[in-house]
């Protein structure tokens, strides 16, 4: 995916592992020159890694001093990706960087929303407004995007267990599975942009293209969001809602 | 997503209770394979306990409405609130498949 860094926005008081291994998590601090303080929550914005969904189903690991969710890759690369990543998320108010896998079980865009409430208020009908905007952009990214997986285009159960069947083998696949989601968002007064992007093979979108019992996403979004543009070939989709 | 289904004379009531999303493929698929092999002809989704649905969950209900019509049978949507029922008159659904109160 393109990474872009804008100048920092948030700068990272300390690192927080999310049921990451000692040894891994005193690794990457050392790499990104942060403190690990498990377990407090009084210090200044806090990087969250995570390592699989294990610790980041609690509440209290989508609440701040929480910014930023990232799951490092497990390779001897490691160091640099996590570096970028964690420049990456400084520029933003909320950043999110995990694999396909760690992001479908975590119901990701409930805990965005979680996140994201717990610093600005919403009316609960906004909020479930919202939440369906993120989580058809997140879908999109996984389902279509990193899995590859074609919408149902007919109305037929058939289509269905083909959708159903495609979505199983690809999920365990371990090099699609891998694949990274990103969500960034940036809070204003009155208003936050939020970008979802994957590292699938992009998309045309052909707009209104609502046939059979799939394409409604992106409309549904269009419904929710101020506006929406797609960048990289449609593997990234950039929306801004009002608060 | 979890479903129970109760059956009476002239009418099968499947209540939907949680969230309706694209993960839900699986269950969709048996509840209408039970939805066509139970006798009754009108079918009746109670969305009153659903708390979330998605446009994946939405390509499900309808892919259920179209499995039903080819069964000879009637598919209901009913009871829907909050945001279940926004993203139904959203996505026009009402055009579709029978919705009620």
């Amino acid at each position: 995916m393109v990474v872009q860094t804008p100048p920092p926005r948030t700068r990272f008081a300390a690192l927080h592992g999310l049921a990451m291994a000692d040894d891994r998590l005193a690794r990457c601090a050392t790499w990104l020159g942060l403190p690990s303080r498990r377990g407090k929550r009084d210090s200044g914005p806090t990087l969250a890694l995570l390592d699989g969904p294990q610790g980041a189903t609690e509440a209290a690991a989508w609440l701040p001093p929480i910014t930023a969710w990232i799951e490092p890759t497990a390779g001897d690369d490691a160091q640099p990706s996590l570096t970028l990543l964690t420049t990456r998320a400084g520029s933003v108010d909320l950043y999110i960087n995990v694999t396909t896998q760690t992001a479908n079980n975590l119901h990701l865009a409930e805990r965005i929303l979680n996140a994201l409430a717990a610093r600005h208020p919403l009316p609960q009908d906004r909020r479930e407004d919202l939440e369906l905007a993120l989580h058809e952009a997140i879908s999109n990214a996984l389902v279509h995007g990193n899995l590859e997986v074609a919408g149902m285009k007919e109305l037929s159960a058939a289509e269905l267990e083909r959708f159903s069947r495609d979505l199983v083998q690809q999920m365990a696949n371990p090099i699609l599975s891998q694949r990274r989601l990103e969500v960034a968002v940036t809070l204003e007064a009155t208003a936050m942009a939020v970008e979802v992007a994957d590292e699938g093979n992009g998309f045309q979108p052909t707009p209104m293209d609502c046939h059979g019992a799939s394409g409604r996403g992106l409309n549904l979004i269009a419904t929710v969001a101020d506006s929406i543009e797609l960048q990289d070939g449609g593997r990234r989709i950039r929306m801004r809602f009002a608060l | 997503m979890d479903y129970g289904i109760e059956q009476r004379d002239q009418e099968a009531a499947v209540r939907l209770r949680g969230r309706l999303t694209f993960n839900d493929h699986a269950k969709l698929r048996a509840l209408i394979g039970e939805m066509k092999q139970n006798k009754a002809k009108r079918q009746v989704l109670d969305l009153s306990s659903l708390e979330f649905v998605d446009s994946a969950g939405i390509g499900m209900l309808l892919i259920a409405r179209e499995e039903m019509v080819a069964a000879t049978k009637e598919l209901v949507l009913r009871g829907a609130v909050g945001q279940v029922k926004r993203v139904l008159t959203v996505a026009q659904i009402g055009k579709i498949v029978t919705i009620e109160d």
